[in-house]
């Protein structure tokens, strides 16, 4: 079969995911540790989908609170006001400035909950033993893993205007509970990003899995 | 068996993968999320008050998502939606209520817009200038839960301050606005909450509001009155000048106290009703606690008798008319005019105060049921004769008063009881009685034998002209007959006197030459006489030894 690749596992070997030093295992079920480096040597990282699966989910629960509190507190004389990353997306939306709009559109809500749907993709496509689109998908997850650093962009533009806007008799702003959320989506998707496995996209079948433990 | 004995025919051990069912520790981590996300969640909805629409007439400054409904400056909720009623006639305002102030949404809560409000008495929500308007909120006393209000269009009465509210009645709101001062011994004390026409329109009702520490000093017997404006009093001690102040001047004002000659009374309860006076003098001598009124009808022109002109016992004001008409009477089938009076007895009361003790305790106990006030007119009208009368007060403008004044001579009556009003019996006034006197004057001219009279003087004139004219025919025959010869005489005396002129006066004329030679004479013998006294005066011995020759 064509699309049945040559794996490190198939082959009976064991790659350190430190050193990247291919040995064989000592045992299928124990493989033993790194002769190089002497990190302890998994076939596949135990549990990972399992582990992706709860991250996703967590971060998919942080997401709705994350997007229906508020993420920033005003305080004029007027009275306490909040605003959601939606309300500020509308409001410079409606202000005219659209390219800021689009922008704060894509880092807060769009690449988090991009992020989640990609995982879930990778994950529901790796439980299901596909074989399709390999390469595709090994990009997809890379591209997951580098750009989970860069989400936090609406924490940091919240952190920034609280500590700037401090007019206290007039007019001061406070973090509202929804950065809070909006920290932890973008958190729990950065781990879920790193205790999935890729190399499970190659394994790509039930028996693997199951040979493979 | 060598199946047994084959150690290659063994069957392998099989690694069976735990079929238990193992749950990762890592699940806690969406467990813990969605745990704090729905406590979120409940937290949030069990936060959320009731949403309660109110009907405003008009949403000016109402925004959706940003006007807040406040009380006592505390935020209760937010403005949610603003939308038209149904029939586009007003604006319907949906809010949301806070949880914590859920208990106070009932039936009788109040809202209403707070508006910046820049006036002469003092500037008021100026918050709203910086926050925007705000939806004001007062709370109800029901226990009643309720959902849908409608506005009130002015802010209510200040019942969250501790005081009291009290009712004015007033002819007229004169210079009167909401939120005018009162003031206490020109202290601000409180100010007028508000104003409403009576139901009969007759009247004005002024709600006003006394702050806490102040109200007190409103008591059974206090006076209130208008303050506005300034009151200049000319008198014999100069032009006194008095104000509230400056501020009762530019937007009027109302004040109160307790007049002197009262006792300071009971704090009055809240809403209890006042008359307003027109200015403090009117407050502070018009005690009118007993009014009791009488009709009069009198036998004369009501001419110049106008409603409130002062009505006086002995010449001391005690009332004022209230009403002057006509009354139909069916006995005679003809008109009679009307008057009706108010007598305000406690004047006399408080001008008798300062007397005898005993003698006002009497009367105080007289006065204080009607049977004794009733005893006391039965004794000055039908023993004392105390009649009313029109009187003149002013000449000039015929200004008419009633006078109520003892008449000895006045024929007896009784006073009908069962009248209500009392009728009081009434003498003809000073100007009836005056014209009276002129109606008996013409009459006796009217009774002179004018007729005769004029005949006689018509034959006297008829013979003076007679007479007359016997005159002229006698002046014009002497005209005729005496003279022409008396023109001829006349020119002979002119003749003879020009004679005589001619004969002794002319220059040529021998007396006249006669005169002058005498003249001269005499002239010549006057200087012979001073050469000799100027000889005597200087030789007096002449006159004895005789004129002394000249010796050479």
């Amino acid at each position: 079969m064509s699309s049945r690749v040559m794996t490190a596992a198939r082959a009976g070997f064991v790659s350190c995911e430190t050193c990247h030093l291919l040995s064989r295992p000592a045992n299928r079920l124990e493989p033993g540790f790194c002769p190089r480096c002497g990190e302890k040597l998994e076939i596949r990282r135990p549990a990972s989908i399992e582990t992706t699966w709860a991250l996703v989910a967590a971060a998919a629960i942080c997401y709705i609170p994350a997007n229906v509190l508020p993420v920033l507190n005003t305080t004029t004389p007027a009275g306490s006001e909040g605003d959601t990353i939606m309300g500020g997306v509308v409001y410079l939306y409606t202000s005219g400035s659209w390219p800021l709009a689009l922008m704060v559109l894509i880092a807060s809500v769009m690449i988090p909950l991009g992020k989640l749907v990609s995982l879930a993709y990778l994950l529901i496509s790796v439980q299901r033993g596909s074989i399709k689109s390999s390469r595709e998908r090994t990009r997809l997850y890379r591209m997951v893993v580098f750009i989970g650093r860069w989400s936090m962009l609406d924490v940091f533009v919240d952190t920034f205007t609280v500590a700037m806007v401090q007019l206290q008799p007039l007019m001061s702003v406070a973090p509202g509970p929804g950065v809070v959320f909006f920290a932890a989506v973008v958190v729990l998707t950065m781990l879920a990003a790193e205790s999935f496995d890729p190399r499970l996209i190659w394994d790509s079948t039930k028996t693997d899995e199951l040979a493979l433990g | 068996m060598a199946n047994e004995n084959n150690p290659d025919e063994l069957p392998q051990a099989t690694v069976e993968r735990s079929k238990r069912f193992r749950i990762s520790i890592v699940w806690i981590i969406p467990i813990l999320a969605a745990v704090v996300a729905i406590g979120i969640g409940i937290q949030r909805i069990r936060n959320e008050g009731p949403k309660i629409t109110i009907v405003f007439k008009g949403a000016a400054g109402i925004e959706a998502g940003k006007t807040f409904i406040k009380y006592k400056d505390v935020n209760i909720g937010l403005v949610s939606a603003v939308l038209l009623t149904d029939d586009f006639t007003k604006v319907l305002v949906t809010a949301q209520i806070d949880k914590h102030a859920a208990g106070l949404i009932v039936a009788d809560a109040k809202f209403w817009v707070v508006q910046p409000q820049v006036s002469l008495s003092g500037v008021s929500g100026l918050g709203t200038l910086l926050s925007g308007q705000y939806i004001g909120f007062q709370a109800g006393t029901s226990h009643e839960r309720a959902r849908n209000f409608t506005a009130l269009d002015a802010p209510p009465l200040i019942t969250d301050q501790p005081g009291r509210v009290f009712k004015l009645n007033a002819a007229s709101l004169g210079s009167v606005g909401v939120g005018a001062p009162i003031y206490y011994r020109s202290v601000n004390v409180g100010e007028v909450a508000a104003y409403q026409l009576a139901a009969d329109g007759k009247s004005i009702q002024i709600t006003v509001f006394v702050n806490a520490p102040y109200d007190k000093y409103v008591t059974s017997e206090t006076r209130f009155w208008n303050a506005s404006g300034i009151r200049v009093t000319s008198g014999a001690n100069g032009v006194d000048i008095q104000t509230e102040s400056l501020v009762s001047v530019l937007v009027g004002g109302l004040a109160f106290d307790v007049p002197a000659f009262r006792p300071a009374g009971e704090p009055a309860a809240a809403n209890a009703e006042f008359a307003l006076y027109q200015d403090q003098i009117t407050a502070m001598t018009q005690p009118d606690k007993i009014e009791r009124r009488f009709v009069l009808y009198f036998n004369e022109s009501l001419r110049g008798l106008k409603v409130g002109a002062p009505v006086t016992l002995f010449g001391l004001t005690v009332g004022r008319v209230d009403e002057v008409g006509l009354a139909f009477d069916p006995k005679t089938s003809s008109f009679r005019p009307r008057v009706l009076v108010t007598f305000v007895p406690e004047r006399v009361i408080t001008r008798l105060s300062e007397e005898d003790r005993a003698a006002t305790k009497t009367y105080m106990g007289m006065m204080a049921t009607l049977a004794g006030r009733n005893r006391l007119l039965r004794s000055l009208v039908e023993e004392h004769g105390l009649r009313g009368r029109l009187e003149t007060g002013s000449l000039l403008t015929g200004d008419l008063y009633v006078a109520f004044e003892y008449d000895p001579h006045a024929p007896k009556v009784k006073i009908d009881w069962n009248r209500d009003p009392l009728e009081l019996p009434v003498a003809s006034g000073g100007l009836a009685s005056l014209e009276a006197k002129l109606d008996s004057i013409l009459t006796k001219i009217d009774a002179m034998p004018l007729g005769a009279i004029g005949a006689e003087v018509k034959n006297a004139i008829a013979s003076l002209d007679q007479t007359l004219k016997q005159t002229d025919a006698l002046i014009a025959r002497v005209d005729a007959e005496w003279v022409p010869e008396g023109t001829k005489t006349m020119q002979t005396l002119h003749q003879a006197i020009a004679d005589a002129d001619r004969s002794l006066l002319g220059k040529d004329a021998p007396a006249a030459q006669d005169l002058h030679d005498t003249l001269q004479e005499l002239t010549r013998a006057a200087r012979a006489v001073r050469v000799f006294v100027d000889y005597l005066d200087r030789h007096p011995e002449a006159l004895i030894r005789g004129k002394k020759e000249d010796t050479p």
